[in-house]
């Protein structure tokens, strides 16, 4: 119990520390403060009631992730105090949002029985905004409803993990071993690929359309690993390079803004005031930095880099607690990412098992293609940082996928314990 | 299962840790690369925060330093165009040029910072950068200043016994205090003031036969041999003249120097042959970067290569006194002539004395050490005494003071194309101890003697004043 709190309190340590030094900088308004306590409370009442419910599943897994929400949101105080007073309360949402799910969802089991259900749900919803979406950045992903702007795409991200889950722990023996065989190969028929290729290239090809191509390269990646993991053959990898490479040709010679990141990626220094100015303004920032950082908001790039409080929050950080704070940050994520794949190793059922492992795929490629962005090891592509970047959708969808997490986590620890000597062989 | 969730692990571990080798590269590696890259505009919004530190000369005298009044910073210039271009400016519309800007980091104190002082800047948004503390006499400067003005060149003073620069003038100059104001007005000016004319290049004339003595020395010739000058001679078939075609009859080397005859280094230089000459060159920096906190550009013999293989007999011939396509800076002269004052060694010059912290902690300060030795003890003496005699008997009498035995030495550079010749002389004093070592350009001036002479004369004048004051 003692334990479970007091990583509560180091992340909120964290939260009024940044905040504090906001304020003696006088760079933040008074109004967080009564954001931060309501933030505070939600931390502290869900950590009592997880003692009070008799949480059993990872211990880790929250309050990491509540450490990276309170970063983000001191470096968004910093940044944007009009967008951290919403950020804040997107937090308190995410964080009832989180309990609601684990509470009320009791067993996860339940949402793989609808599997074909959250397949067209997924398309739909990038349908829909694609024909009614709004344009923002050169993207259609955004859909405007009484005045907020919502991205659905977060929401497919849930939709189509609960799909390919539930599909894979159907499935999964077929596509692994193969019913036609094609020279030394064996491969699965078309009925049971279908579904899954059906899927895939709908969702792509509507990411596309919509030009929202860094998304359209995590769910790529989700599924060719995810894949992998339920089937544990190679062949899809493999099979899965030369179409990244031909995918990635395609949109390189179909869309403008494509040619433009790929060609300020290979050297941003020729037009650093213009195609590469964000590329070259977030190198500036976190070269800025250097070892020990700049010192919270003493940093430029809050002010030089757009888009500082979505896809760049990251280099803003690296300039102003420098290579260090750069460092505990991609560590957390880590954190993140590994105790994801624990969960994925102890879940008693197939589905939570593939799900658990999918959760862990889909924000480790998320946090890695935007990272890998902004350090110009990978060309640009807009995404935002989980629980980090300014986003309420994002903040919604990753606090779904969390809370479905800790049910599975939850269950796991739970069945096997309740399960009589012996037959604990069977539920696994 | 979990062996596959396992292999994506390990993928995942790895790519982060591959990312994080991103990190190391940008904020360790590349980091001072970043800082310089001119998109880069950091340097200039992290100044609007950071107090630059101070400019003073070696007394103390204030010569740059920012002041808070009601609109923001100011940065002023209380000695006005005396000590431009060479301390530059510093302007968020302009940039930054001269001292201002080589040294910049060191003014915001953004360079090497100790550990306390990092933690200092982490918390403290308002700060003050270092004062840097020159080893300039403003005293001397002015007497510098004072007697170029209305002239295009340059002086520079320094201190032969540990290079530190005493003085530095280059015509003409600006107001930097002004700048924002006078910008469009300066960039107009003939003869470009924003440029320092001390670290131009320009042919050295006569002055190269200091130079071409070492070769003499070292290819082990006579130098009491006496030798006819006629007023002029043929070599390879070119003729070489004298200043006016003055015969000067019998002369052995110091004779030679002190009338600066250039028959006799010619036919002298080609004796000792071009291996010599060349090796003397480099010996006293042709063809090397010079050690100082300014850009100066290398002293070059040929156009083509500052420091040839080998050289054409005729090229050869005009390049020991000091024509054909030799060119050197006036600072480096100055560094050559601090070279034979102090026994034949050259100093790492210096233009900056300490470093002071905004807590007046010393943080840097320099130390003399020897950048080149060109000369033994006797060679320098040799040519020291022709300059002696120069001084006394020949062209660089119009130099000589009362008081001090100064060694001079003239020179009247063809600049190419029309126009009168470029004026030079270098000089230190006194002869046999020396504690000022000078050279003055005067561009398009006429003779060394006339134009060039009577400005060393004030500024060794005034530094000997000013040394008598300090005893």
């Amino acid at each position: 119990m003692l334990h479970r709190l007091s990583l509560r309190v180091l992340t909120l340590v964290i939260l009024w520390m940044g905040l504090g030094v906001l304020k003696l900088d006088d760079m933040s308004e008074s109004g967080f403060f009564l954001q931060g306590a309501v933030f505070s409370f939600l931390i502290l009442a869900g950590a009592l009631f997880e003692i009070f419910f008799c949480y059993q599943g990872d211990p880790y897994l929250l309050p990491v992730v509540q450490t990276i929400l309170a970063i983000g949101l001191v470096f968004l105080a910093r940044i944007n105090p009009a967008q951290a007073a919403d950020q804040f309360i997107w937090a308190n949402l995410g964080l009832i949002i989180y309990y609601a799910v684990f509470f009320i969802l009791r067993d996860y089991r339940k949402l793989g029985e609808y599997q074909y259900l959250w397949g067209m749900l997924a398309l739909l919803m990038l349908l829909l905004t694609l024909i009614f979406g709004t344009t923002i950045n050169g993207a259609t992903s955004w859909f405007r409803f009484a005045g907020v702007g919502f991205q659905p795409e977060e929401l497919v991200k849930v939709a189509l993990l609960l799909f390919l889950a539930s599909y894979l722990s159907d499935n999964k023996e077929l596509l692994r071993f193969g019913t036609i065989q094609v020279g030394r190969l064996s491969l699965p028929d078309a009925k049971t690929m279908g579904p899954f290729v059906f899927i895939g290239v709908f969702v792509l090809g509507l990411l596309g359309a919509q030009k929202s191509l860094g998304t359209a390269l995590v769910f790529f990646l989700l599924m060719v690993f995810i894949l992998y993991v339920a089937t544990e053959r190679l062949l899809y990898l493999v099979v899965s390079v030369p179409l990244v490479m031909a995918t990635g040709a395609a949109g390189y010679f179909l869309f403008d803004h494509v040619r433009v990141r790929v060609a300020t990626w290979i050297n941003p220094w020729l037009d650093a005031s213009g195609g590469a100015y964000q590329i070259s303004q977030s190198i500036f920032a976190i070269s800025g930095g250097r070892l020990l950082g700049t010192g919270l908001g003493n940093g430029i790039g809050a002010y030089q880099i757009p888009n500082a409080d979505t896809d760049f929050i990251f280099s803003v950080i690296a300039e102003e607690i420098g290579f260090i704070g750069a460092m505990a940050i991609i560590s957390l994520f880590i954190i993140v990412v590994m105790r994801c794949f624990c969960v994925s190793t102890r879940a008693v059922d197939r589905f939570g098992q593939i799900l658990a492992a999918g959760i862990g795929i889909l924000i480790g490629v998320e946090a890695l293609i935007i990272l890998a962005g902004v350090t110009k090891m990978l060309p640009l592509t807009g995404l935002p940082l989980p629980w980090m970047s300014y986003g309420g959708s994002s903040m919604v969808g990753h606090f779904l996928l969390l809370g479905i997490l800790a049910g599975i986590s939850h269950s796991s620890a739970f069945s096997v314990s309740q399960i009589p000597i012996g037959k604990q062989a069977d539920a696994l | 299962m979990n062996n596959g969730i396992r292999k994506i692990a390990l993928i995942m571990v790895f790519s982060f840790v591959f990312l994080s080798l991103g990190l190391v590269y940008w904020q360790v590696v590349k980091a001072d690369e970043m800082l310089d890259n001119p998109a880069n505009r950091r340097a200039v919004y992290l100044e609007e925060r950071i107090t630059r530190g101070g400019i003073f000369d070696r007394n103390g005298v204030v010569l740059a330093k920012t002041e808070q009044t009601a609109d923001g910073k100011v940065r002023t210039y209380p000695q006005g165009e005396m000590f431009e271009p060479l301390l530059g400016y510093a302007t968020v519309k302009y940039g930054s040029a001269g001292l201002e800007a080589t040294e910049a980091e060191t003014l915001l104190g953004m360079k090497n910072p100790s550990i306390l002082r990092r933690i200092q800047n982490a918390f403290e948004l308002q700060r003050t950068g270092n004062d840097l503390i020159l080893t300039l006499d403003s005293r001397l400067q002015e007497t510098a200043y004072q007697s170029l003005q209305g002239k295009t060149g340059a002086v520079v003073a320094i201190d032969p016994q540990n290079g530190d620069v005493l003085a530095l003038v280059s015509q003409p100059s600006y107001d930097a205090g002004a700048i924002e104001q006078d910008w469009d007005k300066i960039i107009a000016e003939e003869d470009s003031p924003l440029v320092n004319h001390a670290f131009s290049l320009f042919p050295p004339g006569s002055i190269m036969k200091v130079i071409t003595s070492a070769a003499i020395f070292q290819a082990g010739l006579d130098t009491t041999e006496l030798y006819d000058c006629e007023g002029s001679t043929v070599i390879n078939g070119q003729t070489i003249q004298e200043q006016n075609d003055k015969a000067h009859g019998w002369v052995n080397y110091d004779l030679a120097l002190a009338y600066s005859c250039n028959t006799y280094f010619a036919q002298y230089g080609i004796k000792a042959g071009v291996n010599h000459f060349l090796e003397a060159v480099s010996n006293f920096g042709f063809g090397r970067d010079i050690p100082f906190d300014q850009y100066v550009p290398i002293s070059s013999i040929t156009r083509d290569d500052p420091l040839p293989e080998n050289l054409s007999l005729n090229l050869f011939a005009e390049s020991t006194f000091g024509q054909g396509q030799v060119m050197v800076s006036p600072f480096h002269m100055a560094l050559i002539t601090a070279g034979v004052a102090n026994d034949g060694k050259i100093m790492v010059p210096h233009l900056i004395d300490s470093v002071l912290d905004s807590k007046q902690n010393s943080i840097y300060r320099r130390t003399p050490e020897v950048w080149l030795t060109p000369l033994s003890k006797e060679e320098a003496e040799k040519i020291t005494s022709g300059m002696v005699l120069a001084v006394n008997k020949g062209t660089a009498s119009p130099g000589a003071i009362s008081g001090a035995q100064i060694a001079a030495k003239t020179g009247s550079a063809e600049p190419g194309g029309d126009g009168d010749t470029h004026a030079w002389y270098i000089a230190f004093a006194p002869a046999e101890n020396p504690e000022i070592a000078v050279a003055v350009l005067v561009e398009h001036g006429g003779t060394g003697g006339g134009a060039a002479a009577p400005i060393a004369k004030a500024v060794i004048e005034k530094a000997l004043e000013l040394k008598e004051g300090e005893n």
